[in-house]
């Protein structure tokens, strides 16, 4: 208690026995957390080398590889890009073969587990079916869409109206025309986006759709 | 389950099983057993997803499920196991093991069995037959038989076993799968309770391998071809098979302690220790603090005659053993020319042991090391007898001790005269604590690993586009070779990776080379510590 408020901060032990001796200074106090890589004072030694060491890295690097092509490795809900692309059909089939694959015992399963993984074996086979299945959510994609057709389809009458006016524009008109579509299909993919949902994946819209009459399209999707 | 761990069990399932079951798995890692709705809901992965990654985790024997404590009829809950997903680590030294001890046959078993997770014997026999087939010149083909003697093998040697029958498959049938029928029994079923773990079932299976049909054919004859193959029955539906990781790591426990004696010793003594271990391989429980007792005169009926150690010459070996510090092997008693045992579970305590001063040797220096050593042996020193043991200068050695304790390797025991804990009255007592520091070195070594796997992701993702184009490439140049393409052409398309790229990607080989080989180096390590620590758990319990 003595020792308090003499400029000098004193210790209650023998400052000599932590390597301090009377003359010096306090080691200055560190306020900051410590480097994320510090210097590494010693170097590491070498990795070992050799033909097993070789062989346990070429069957990992396999291994590893090997995991990603079977039905067991899991992919996200591709994030959908800026426009459907007639080889996302292509993409699709391919992860749903994998897929197919796998026909676990479902002895060994939970039963909670069990029916709906099999929904995307199903995905796979047939469009139809998929649709069958998922009615319900899709019945949701087919009004947007529905008000997307109509929403072009008054775009194409007004773009009509105005072509009549004048030949020359129509070139320009065209190509008005063709961004506003593709604007449309755009604003389009972003609703579907918008429903976060993983059955996209397998539906394919073959862009026939977008010259026919809505109703027939409604009859098609819905079954 | 430590911040390290789950990091670690985080980036082992993304890489093998995808981001989805990586989000499941360290949901689950991080809030324990949980029922399928609690896990849609707080992970916010949608219900088909979480399924599905369920389904691989259970599949992979990563998962367990039951039912809740609150008995039948209430949802059931899921139980990830950190320890197995840590065991992905260890995948490639598991199929390197089937490898030496039998061969390419073996080899693949284990691979595709690792890969799927269980499987049937007839699928494994079949797959692995079609792959060896694949690998053979043309018009050679591999037997089923032969696949199906080399599984019978490696399931006597007890390096596979049989998945534990599901309790509830038979009886309950209509309401959710409720594990273990009464309800008191928390403890998981071992394989090993059930009585035929290792009866290898009447598998009829005659053929030989195939070829994989060349793409030509088209995919509808293959599949017909895979509904014919499943159609057939086998006699030995459900029954799943899976890799046993105890007895692979009781093998690599021996092989640590051949080698090590080997090293300590030389090669006859470590040839004599093989024998000693394999003699009792049958006969000792995998938890048995030590080997049954054998004596020298089995010993030296049990040695190959190749390595020509004559009796006198044995005995001297053994006694060397014996007194050897290390204490790997211990004499029980006299009789029958002396009963000597493996001392199993010293043994690893010494090698964890040697683990940790050569880690505190290669990062801190030989004379930090010496200190180490010192308080290993001496148990409890105090500062000043630190530095008069150690002979080393009283200020280094202030600074190396003061290091040590603040890596934490080292531990400060204050023991008070009087009990006002007065500095000046009270001993500064250092020591080191095998076991803690042990533990807290493992948990180092996860975070290694798990840094070179984070590190390796950086450094494909930044060179992605790199690896993709050069992928490409190699698969015209692949379509290119079959079509039978002018030399100039192929030439051509080489030359669309630039020397530069061609540089950074070989830079790049390099680099994940080396991160790949340190992953299964550290594992090694982890290895050791792993089984002193559980060795010390068992023998405490």
């Amino acid at each position: 208690m003595s020792g308090r408020g003499r400029g000098r901060r004193t210790m209650t032990f023998n400052v000599d026995s932590v390597g301090i001796s009377r003359g010096d200074s306090f080691p200055p106090s560190v306020q900051q957390p410590t480097p994320p890589f510090p210097v590494m004072e010693q170097k590491p030694l070498p990795l070992t080398g050799g033909e097993e060491a070789e062989y346990l890295l070429a069957l990992k690097q396999e291994f590893r590889g090997a995991m990603k092509s079977l039905p067991c490795f899991i992919q996200p809900a591709a994030a959908h890009r800026d426009v459907e692309r007639y080889s996302d059909k292509y993409h699709s089939s391919e992860q749903s073969e994998h897929l197919m694959d796998w026909t676990p015992d479902w002895k060994r399963f939970p039963k909670e587990l069990r029916v709906h993984v099999r929904k995307p074996h199903r995905d796979g086979v047939s469009l139809s079916q998929s649709n069958r299945v998922q009615t319900s959510q899709k019945k949701k994609t087919v009004k947007e869409k529905e008000e997307v057709l109509l929403k072009l389809e008054s775009l194409e009458k007004k773009e009509e109206q105005q072509s009549s006016g004048g030949e020359e524009e129509e070139g320009e008109e065209k190509k008005k025309q063709e961004e506003e579509e593709a604007e449309g299909e755009e604003e389009y993919d972003e609703e579907e986006f918008e429903e976060e949902t993983d059955y996209i994946m397998s539906y394919f819209d073959n862009g026939e759709d977008f010259g026919g009459d809505s109703d027939d399209n409604m009859d098609e999707a819905i079954y | 389950m430590t911040v390290q761990e789950v990091r670690l069990c985080g980036l082992l399932l993304q890489e093998h099983f995808g981001e989805v079951v990586e989000k499941v798995g360290t949901h689950l890692l991080r809030n324990g057993a949980q029922h399928l709705r609690a896990i849609v809901h707080e992970s916010g992965i949608s219900l088909d997803l979480v399924k599905k990654s369920l389904c691989v985790l259970v599949q992979h024997g990563a998962c367990v499920f039951s039912s809740s404590r609150k008995g039948p009829g209430s949802p059931t809950q899921y139980l990830i196991s950190c320890d197995r997903i840590l065991r992905i680590l260890r995948y490639p030294r598991y199929i390197y093991t089937a490898k030496t001890l039998y061969g390419d046959t073996g080899e693949l078993i284990i691979e595709e069995l690792l890969q799927r997770g269980h499987m049937t014997m007839s699928s494994v026999v079949k797959t692995v037959a079609d792959r060896l087939t694949q690998n053979m010149e043309e018009g050679r083909s591999m037997d089923y038989s032969e696949v199906s003697s080399a599984f019978s093998k490696l399931v006597e040697t007890h390096f596979l076993q049989r998945c534990p029958p599901m309790a509830t498959a038979q009886t309950t049938d209509t309401t959710t799968p409720a594990t273990p029928a009464d309800p008191v029994s928390t403890t998981l079923p071992t394989p090993e309770s059930f009585p035929d773990c290792y009866k290898v079932p009447h598998v009829t299976l005659i053929g030989r391998g195939k070829r994989p049909l060349s793409s030509e054919d088209g995919e509808d004859q293959r599949n017909a071809k895979k509904a014919k193959l499943d159609s057939e029955t086998h006699g030995d539906e459900g029954v799943y098979w899976q890799v046993n990781f105890e007895r692979f790591h009781l093998h690599f426990r021996d092989q640590a302690i051949i080698s090590a004696v080997a090293n300590k010793l030389d090669q006859t003594s470590s040839e004599i220790v093989r024998t000693m271990l394999r003699m009792s391989e049958v006969m000792t429980s995998p938890t048995a603090t030590c080997t049954k007792p054998l004596s020298a005169n089995e010993i030296f009926r049990s040695l190959p005659t190749s390595y020509n150690i004559a009796r006198p010459i044995l005995d001297q070996y053994l006694s060397l053993l014996v007194d050897d510090p290390m204490e790997f092997v211990g004499k029980a008693g006299e009789s029958g020319g002396g009963m000597y045992v493996v001392n199993l579970h010293r043994a690893l305590a010494n090698l964890a042991r040697a683990t940790l001063e050569s880690v505190v040797q290669e990062r801190f220096g030989s004379r930090s090391a010496r200190i180490f050593r010192l308080l290993l042996r001496k148990r409890h020193l105090e500062q000043k007898q630190v530095e008069d043991f150690a002979m080393i200068p009283a200020k280094e050695a202030k600074d190396m001790l003061y290091t040590l304790l603040s890596q934490n390797l080292a531990q400060l025991q204050e023991i008070p005269k009087t009990p006002d804990f007065a500095p000046s009255r009270t001993f500064y007592l250092y020591t080191v604590n095998q076991l803690p520091t042990a533990r807290l070195l493992l948990q180092n070594c996860y975070k290694t690993v798990a840094n070179l796997i984070e590190r390796r992701l950086f450094e494909t993702k930044d060179s992605k586009r790199l690896l993709e184009k050069s992928q490409r490439i190699e698969a015209i140049l692949a379509s290119l070779q079959a079509s039978g393409a002018e030399p100039e052409q192929l030439t051509e398309v080489e030359e669309m990776i630039t020397a530069p790229e061609k540089q950074q990607l070989e830079a790049l080989r390099l680099h994940i080379n080396k991160l790949d080989s340190a992953e299964n180096q550290v594992d090694e390590t982890i290895f050791i510590l792993e089984s002193y620590i559980n060795s010390t758990a068992a023998s405490t319990s």
